[in-house]
């Protein structure tokens, strides 16, 4: 895939708090027109580089290009839509006078911001409470209201920091036709998040950190195939035979997890399949299911993170 | 720029719609208003008191007496009558059955020892009972003058009351303002300026916490540095402010106007009521002074109240940790009466240069005293200086302090905020 001049890139960029750091010399490069992924455990710094991208916070080293031009977004924000993690609107105010507003401060006109705010929640079936107070609305309906606010100055990159947490099915949904839409119209969305089958789902290309350390990024295919390895999925029908010895032997099988009627297998580097298909078909196993597969994205990243790093984390700032 | 523009509008347009605000404008008079009726309509709650005389003279000085009564201010005597045992007990029904507030025992002996009672059902009305005292001393020295052979018209004559007319003189000229005048016009703006600091200073705090529980101020300052967005939103509270001053300004006028007539109405007397009710002379520089003092304090104290609440993740955490601001513009005002009894105190002087105290000191020290421009602008650029250095570290407090959560930051935590670059 030719890739066009970056939108975003960050280049070795730090950023400590008293006590850590957040941020530990992060590169990163994103593509105009991707659906870029920054993923990693609670607590990896995802929310601090995004924050560093937006100018929120600034880093203590490295240097960041947006657009081509050096500093953070702030600058640019009439380009740039943000969602940030920790969600909020104006409750005492009209919902559409928040629109407005937060539209003007992206760079918008009066005017125009009206118009695009009433054109939004008519598309998200908003309209008859465009006047309405914000603390009136329901939780999902504000988190639409949020999403429009997001996008309301047609910008060319999107900064999502986990846009899926906190919402219900029906506003995932909207929130991925956004996504989806935003995509086809040749924005740039780049979206923070530690649940990776959206991720999978959505991802072109993506940025693996724990820690504030980069553990891996490029496009999710390129991943999967150097980091995956190769991945056996067996599905037993009833008589499991000695399968656990054919699993035993590691010049074939380097890791497994066994569910009795149902086992993954990472393959041993340079070992065949088809002896382990044999082995298994010759020690009385009878199966129902038989099938070389690509790793999920899930699994490159526990195995990437290791377990130890993706249950704790507290360390948000 | 726009976006700073922007943060104004929002602030002053989402504050002047909601009905607090009105409620302010209309209270403000209402309250001025009643700070100073209240002493005059206090005395007259009373109304007129009718009493009986009731007279155990063996001379014309009773009659003398219920006729001077009747004509004084305040008391119209009922009847006059003779002393009869036992008539005590039934004019105290009457009192008892509120057809008269009241009765006079007169005797001989108030010419002779200067006694005499008053029995009624409110005796705790100094004034009353002060002009009741006055009129009988008056009445009994001169017939007790008489008496000793001294011509009538010689006593009328040394009885000349006495009226001194106080008139200040405000940088070298005389202005034809009272002493009431002037101590009632200093009281009235350090009242305002305290109320007017607290309110909008809390309603700056109010915003900053607003903007951080929502976490708006991310979305906020990925567009606009953090300072303007203090800028921003301490200007247009400022905005609100100077229009509630506007209103009450002509909300104050327009009832100064009428002033007769709404006492008229309110006591059921004539105009001579108004003359009690002194009408401060408020002049342009006067309500500059004011104006620019107010603003000067304004900025010092909303950039630390935006610090109290750039410090705090909730609103009640904002108003508990409030309180050293507070009681700062608590002290500059109750020290500013200091400065009404003697503006030209070392006291007093320092005040006005301190900046903390200076947006109330200053323009009280004006309005009672006799201050010069260079004072007054010399207090100014103290304060100016002492907001820009307030300010400046408040902002650093605030940038940092906004997009924290949880705990409260401790002294050496503050510190750091302010240092980091």
């Amino acid at each position: 895939m030719p890739s066009p001049a970056p939108v975003l890139v960050l280049d070795r960029v730090t950023k400590r708090f008293a006590g850590h750091t957040a941020v530990d010399d992060l590169s990163l490069s994103v593509p105009a027109g991707v659906i870029y992924g920054l993923l990693g455990p609670n607590g990896a710094g995802k929310t601090t580089t995004i924050r560093m991208i937006m100018d929120i916070l600034g880093p203590d080293a490295g240097v960041l290009r947006l657009f081509g031009e050096p500093g953070g977004g702030r600058r640019h924000s009439e380009r740039i839509g943000y969602l940030p993690e920790e969600r909020g609107l104006y409750r005492k105010m009209r919902v559409l006078d928040v629109l407005v507003f937060l539209g003007e401060m992206k760079g918008m006109d009066r005017r125009r911001a009206r118009q695009r705010a009433g054109d939004w929640l008519a598309r998200l079936g908003l309209a008859e409470w465009r006047l309405r107070r914000v603390d009136e609305l329901s939780k999902g309906m504000q988190q639409k209201v949020q999403f429009i606010s997001t996008v309301l100055h047609d910008p060319d990159l999107v900064i999502l920091d986990e846009p899926f947490s906190g919402l219900d099915p029906v506003n995932t949904q909207v929130m991925k036709d956004v996504v989806l839409d935003l995509h086809g119209r040749g924005k740039t969305i780049l979206f923070s998040t530690h649940i990776m089958e959206q991720a999978e789902k959505l991802c072109e290309q993506l940025c693996i950190i724990a820690r504030g350390r980069k553990l891996v990024d490029g496009a999710l295919s390129d991943i999967k195939r150097t980091h995956g390895g190769h991945h056996l999925v067996i599905g037993f029908d009833g008589s499991t035979g000695s399968a656990a010895q054919v699993f035993a032997d590691k010049s074939l099988v380097s890791r497994v997890d066994n569910y009795r009627q149902y086992a993954e297998l990472e393959l041993a580097t340079g070992a065949d399949p088809q002896r382990i298909l044999a082995g298994l078909v010759s020690s009385g196993a009878r199966l129902s299911r038989f099938e070389l597969q690509e790793p999920s994205l899930h699994k490159i990243f526990i195995d990437l993170v290791g377990p130890e790093t993706t249950g704790g984390g507290a360390l948000r700032e | 720029m726009s976006r700073i523009g922007a943060v104004i509008r929002r602030e002053f347009v989402e504050r002047v719609r909601r009905k607090s605000f009105w409620v302010m404008a209309m209270l403000g008079p209402v309250f001025f208003a009643a700070v100073f009726l209240a002493p005059i309509l206090l005395s007259q709650a009373g109304g007129v008191k009718r009493l009986v005389v009731v007279d155990r003279t063996t001379t014309a000085f009773g009659a003398a007496v219920a006729a001077r009564l009747d004509s004084t201010r305040g008391f119209i005597v009922v009847r006059r009558i003779a002393g009869a045992p036992g008539v005590e007990d039934s004019l105290t029904g009457e009192v008892g059955a509120r057809r008269i507030e009241g009765f006079l025992l007169v005797s001989d002996s108030l010419l002779e020892a200067g006694t005499a009672e008053y029995r009624a059902s409110n005796v705790s009305s100094l004034e009353d009972i002060e002009l009741l005292r006055e009129t009988l001393r008056r009445l009994t020295e001169n017939a007790r003058l008489e008496r000793a052979g001294v011509d009538p018209g010689v006593v009328a004559r040394a009885q000349l009351r006495v009226s001194l007319r106080t008139n200040k003189i405000t940088r070298g000229r005389t202005t034809g303002e009272s002493a009431g005048q002037s101590f009632a016009l200093a009281y009235f703006m350090m009242v305002t300026l305290y109320i007017a600091l607290l309110l909008y200073g809390v309603q700056v705090m109010g915003s900053v916490i607003d903007e951080k529980a929502s976490r708006i101020v991310e979305v906020l300052v990925s567009s606009v540095r953090p300072f303007q967005l203090l800028f921003g939103k301490v200007l247009g509270v400022g905005a609100v402010s100077l229009l509630q001053f506007l209103i009450w300004g002509v909300a104050g006028r327009v009832l100064l106007g009428r002033r007769a007539a709404l006492m008229s109405h309110m006591t059921g007397r004539g105009q001579d009521i108004g003359q009690v009710f002194q009408v401060p002379h408020l002049s342009i520089a006067t309500a500059c002074v004011f104006v620019t003092f107010f603003l000067g304090g304004f900025f010092l104290y909303s950039a630390m109240f935006a610090a109290v609440a750039a410090m705090s993740s909730t609103e009640q955490e904002a108003r508990q940790s409030q309180a050293p601001v507070t009681v700062l513009i608590m002290i500059a005002f109750f020290s500013s009466f200091a400065t009404l009894a003697n503006p030209e105190s070392a006291l007093s002087v320092t005040l006005s240069l301190v900046p903390f105290t200076a947006p109330i000191a200053t323009p009280a020290r004006w309005a009672a005293g006799n201050l010069t421009w260079i004072e007054v602008v010399s207090s100014f650029v103290l304060l100016v200086v002492g907001t820009v250095a307030v300010t400046w570290i408040a902002a650093r407090i605030y940038r940092v302090g906004i997009l924290m959560t949880g705990k409260r930051p401790n002294i050496r935590e503050l510190v750091r905020w302010v240092r980091a670059a």
